[in-house]
């Protein structure tokens, strides 16, 4: 009966081992099939065209059989409020060039600190750049880029892009400002954001928020005091 | 006599005695339920709450697991810690087995089969405690072989599916077998059992093999995520297991007259001191690496030990058990518990209840705590979850005290058959 | 009612010590008369008790506890099982729904990718998923957890799930976390029964009507990405999305198991999931894997990309990456 002894081991460690084995044998094999598909190239690589919204001046880009990818359009040159009602009651609006046409720019005023007479108290947040770095003092109604030329307030990624390369890069790429709509060109529109309408161009960070939405775990109710 | 017609009277008798299986079996059911005052208001005690936590069962069933305390956070609780430790005292009676069978220890060969029993009555309740725990018991069919869709071999719980359900189907077996025989008042045949009894060895130390591996295989955790999760299982079981056969014995002795040779609850106590010792020397060599090397993976376990953030759950169940499995094994080394005394008993009760909070609540339960996010979210089972789980005890009970009446009926009447004759 | 198991009162019993080899020498018949009304009796109590367990039959008709597992589900029974569901979605939630089988694309590899230094924790991204997914509205669940981390750390035991306040704070910064859709997922592995199982797309998907509830799939993974229906979720009928995938928003059964399919009823269609929608920073960026010149290859190209918990060796196709 001895014997049996050390038959009796083997055998335990043996079915043990091969247990093992199989099973580990099997989950390697699976992964070597995922790691196969992964790989796997696209059959036919005209099938999935992605467009990039490379040119900042034109809005909307067509090509042929996919949709176009829409970039919301900032609305027109700024309208300044003023305080008084017409006989409607409606707010009266008035565009920059209405004072700007009639007072020539006090070229000293580089910061808001230094604006007394019109526009003071106003948040500037945006480095170091003065309000002629975007602003045309040619056409208080439109911008200027950094060499002189003039741009429409509607072409204001243009602008933007000229100092923040990186993120323009990373905004033309699809990883920039989010998006709407479809990943797939080929199966629908895209529409997309442009940079005022998440960045106020003067005090340009993000805004904080409160957050309005969280899980009510179970566990909360009788613990939220104390984590 | 030529060998053909001893061929076909052997095969004639194996007939009848195949014919008549059921029929033992009908006359076990009603010698198994035949007792005395005190044997019926067990009886209904046990029913009564094997009822009372079937009602639990079924409401959770309708009303969804919401009544039970478990979160996503904390996916497993009293139930699966249950089922652990039932798997470990279903596997310990492998160690009545092993010296009964390899080292041909006579006096334990005539008990053995309380061994078995107990080991029958224990797989019960784990798959009682596994079913309890799912989401859609309905949907159990999936679990099966062809007609479900069972994803063997990678996914280990269908391991332990497999190795628990052979168990229990190989424990009936011997335990059937042998009963019968001696019923017939025949020798039992070594051919049809001890093969058996030899995969019962292996099956024993896989069942809870497996179920370790159902752990430590989680990358995800790293409180179980350890090496040493398996051996601490096989030694924890070498102590609970044969700590609740003394009992069972001494609970016969009692109860029944039962008397059992004073050895084997020795050769036990024997394995007893070794396996605690080994088990204690796990623990402590696991709890070296997870709080001298400190960091994240210690985390579980200084919540489980010491507390973490605030929440201290588990810190009183923890030294609990870590003071039952101290007394318990000290209790042990003492030499009055090789004699039939308090001690052994006081020691087995200190180790089972000891390693019921080490490998239930104390394993399972950290494991989820901090989640994979780090999130403390503690648990305590819910009034549902304790009716559950003290029914699925109580059937258990149950199941094991119908197992050894018939034992000990067919015991005491070979018994009388030898005085008679 | 069990007790009456109790009443014969035989003080001692010889009888059992009794020769008993003659098959079926049963005792007095008196006993065996009691012991059988006991039996019934506790036959009977069993039956009681179990008799919550009658809303199955209520809640499961035959063709659901039937219904095979999706992969063995042919064009005809899919037709037969989603129009069941729609039923059944009118009749307990009182919505008018389409459930649809979204192919994955061929040759489509999904990925996703979250920059960590946008994201400012303001859980718009929740909120969408709960809306679109037709999330339980009592627990407010969704498929993304916002980890609020400290600035220095990666350790995520310095972060917090539960914060209140505006963002982003300034030592902070905000790390979402949902199904990673690992190339080698752990809850996969685990599953039983084969009820989740990753797609060509390489989307972990799970059918909610295979699902047993083990829940062992969520012990495995981890990332805290599974979700699991301790009961019925509600929602009122106006919230319901109708536009429902069977894998993936469809409302799914008490007792199953769910997790984040990358809105699978959307993305394999060409649209983008709810959560990128969503989100107000510009975040999130989700795409074709397979496609060199999709969004998420510039990202891996181009910026410092990291996954979470690499050393598990799960091979995430969900990444993070600063600016």
């Amino acid at each position: 009966m001895s014997g049996w002894r050390g038959v009796i081991t083997s055998v335990i460690l043996l079915a043990m081992l091969a247990g093992v084995t199989a099973t580990m044998q099997i989950r390697a094999s699976s992964d070597a099939e995922d790691g196969g598909s992964g790989a796997e190239a696209l059959p036919d690589g005209s099938s999935v065209i992605h467009e990039k919204p490379s040119a900042v001046s034109s809005n909307t880009l067509v090509q042929p059989e996919t949709f176009p990818v829409t970039v919301r359009k900032p609305s027109g040159p700024p309208r300044v409020a003023t305080n008084l009602k017409d006989i409607h009651g409606e707010a009266v609006t008035v565009a920059c060039s209405t004072c700007h046409s009639t007072r020539s720019p006090n070229l000293q005023n580089k910061t808001p600190h230094s604006l007394d007479e019109f526009h003071s108290g106003m948040k500037f947040t945006h480095g170091t750049v003065s309000c002629l770095s975007c602003h045309n003092a040619a056409d208080y109604d439109s911008l200027q880029l950094a060499d002189g030329h003039r741009v429409e307030f509607t072409d204001v990624m243009t602008l933007c892009g000229q100092c923040h390369g990186p993120q323009m890069k990373d905004y033309e790429h699809g990883v920039h400002g989010g998006l709407n709509g479809y990943w797939d060109l080929s199966r629908g529109p895209q529409q997309k954001n442009n940079c005022v309408d998440c960045h106020n161009p003067h005090t340009p960070q993000f805004p904080k928020m409160q957050p309005t939405f969280k899980p009510k775990d179970r566990f909360l109710e009788q613990s939220r005091s104390e984590h | 006599m030529p060998a053909n017609a001893r061929k076909k009277r052997n095969v004639a008798a194996l007939k009848h005695a195949v014919r008549s299986y059921p029929g033992f079996l009908w006359w076990g059911l009603g010698q198994a339920t035949n007792g005395g005052l005190g044997f019926y208001v067990w009886m209904t005690v046990l029913t009564a709450i094997a009822l009372v936590g079937a009602n639990a069962w079924a409401h959770q069933v309708a009303q969804g697991m919401i009544v039970t305390n478990m979160t996503d956070h904390v996916s497993w609780g009293l139930y699966i810690a249950n089922f652990t430790f039932g798997v470990g005292l279903a596997a310990g009676g492998v160690m009545m087995v092993i010296p009964a069978y390899l080292y041909d220890d006579e006096e334990m060969h005539k008990v053995v089969i309380i061994g078995e029993a107990v080991a029958i009555a224990a797989i019960v309740m784990c798959t009682l405690s596994v079913l309890v725990d799912l989401g859609r018991p309905d949907r159990f069919w999936h679990l099966l072989p062809v007609i479900g869709r069972i994803n063997w071999p990678v996914s280990m719980l269908t391991w332990d599916v497999i190795v628990l359900n052979g168990y229990l189907v190989i424990n009936l077996h011997i335990v059937g077998y042998l009963l019968y025989m001696r019923y017939l008042g025949r020798k039992p045949n070594p051919k049809w059992y001890v093969p058996f009894v030899f995969l019962s060895i292996i099956w024993a130390i896989s069942i809870h093999t497996v179920t370790a591996f159902l752990y430590c295989g989680l990358g995800g955790r790293p409180f179980w995520n350890t090496a040493l999760l398996a051996p601490r299982f096989l030694a924890s079981a070498f102590v609970s297991g044969p700590a609740f056969i003394i009992l069972v014995m001494r609970i016969l002795r009692i109860t029944t007259g039962f008397a059992a040779p004073p050895k084997p609850a020795r050769t036990l106590i024997q394995i007893i001191r070794v396996a605690m010792t080994i088990n204690l020397v796990m623990l402590a060599s696991e709890l070296f690496t997870l709080f001298y090397t400190g960091g994240a993976h210690g985390e579980s376990a200084k919540y489980l030990f010491f507390g973490s953030h605030g929440h201290y759950g588990l810190v009183p169940w923890i030294w609990t058990a870590i003071a039952c499995n101290l007394i318990g094994t000290g209790l042990f080394f003492m030499p009055d518990a090789l004699e039939r005394s308090n001690t052994r008993i006081a020691a087995c009760i200190l180790c089972i209840v000891g390693i019921w909070i080490e490998k239930g609540m104390g394993l399972i339960i950290p494991g989820f705590i901090p989640s994979t996010l780090h999130e403390i979210v503690e648990y305590t089972p819910s009034l549902t979850e304790w009716k559950v789980t003290a029914g699925i005890w109580a059937f258990g009970f149950l199941l094991l005290t119908v197992l050894l009446k018939l034992i000990t009926t067919v015991f005491a009447a070979e018994a009388h058959k030898t005085e008679i004759a | 009612m069990t007790t009456d198991n109790a009443s014969p009162q035989e003080p001692h019993d010889g009888e059992h010590l009794k020769p008993l080899l003659p098959i079926l020498d049963q005792h007095s018949t008196r006993r065996t008369l009691l012991k059988t009304a006991g039996a019934a009796l506790g036959l009977a109590a069993f039956g009681e008790a179990l008799s919550p367990l009658m809303v199955i039959p209520e809640n499961v008709s035959v063709d659901e506890f039937l219904q095979q597992h999706y992969k063995e589900l042919t064009d005809e029974d899919k037709k037969k099982v989603f129009a069941r569901l729609e039923a059944e979605t009118k009749e307990r939630f009182g919505a008018n729904v389409t459930i649809t089988d979204a192919k994955p694309i061929p040759g489509v590899r999904f990925a996703y990718a979250i920059n960590v230094s946008k994201c400012n924790g303001n859980g718009k991204c929740m909120e969408a998923c709960n809306k679109e997914n037709n999330h339980h509205r009592g627990v407010d669940q969704s498929y993304i957890r916002v980890l609020e981390m400290t600035k220095g750390s990666m350790d995520m035991e310095h972060g917090s799930t539960t914060y209140d306040h505006t963002v982003p704070q300034d030592d902070k910064f905000y790390l979402p976390v949902q199904c990673q859709q690992c190339d080698n997922p752990p809850c996969v592995s685990a599953c039983p029964i084969e009820a989740t199982w990753k797609e060509d797309d390489g989307i972990v998907v799970v059918d909610y009507n295979w699902c047993i509830g083990c829940r062992y799939c969520e012990a495995a993974c981890p990332y805290h990405a599974r979700r699991f229906n301790w009961e019925l979720p509600e929602i009122p009928a106006e919230e319901v999305n109708p536009n429902q995938g069977y894998l993936s928003n469809r409302i799914r059964p008490q007792g199953a198991m769910e997790k984040c399919h990358f809105c699978l009823h959307r993305t394999r269609e060409g649209r983008a999931p709810a959560c990128q929608e969503a989100c107000p920073t510009g975040a999130r960026v989700f795409g074709d894997l397979n496609d060199p010149d999709s969004a998420i290859n510039y990202v891996l190209k181009n910026k410092r990309v990291f996954v979470l918990k690499e050393e598990l060796g799960t091979k995430p196709s969900f990444f993070y990456f600063f600016d």
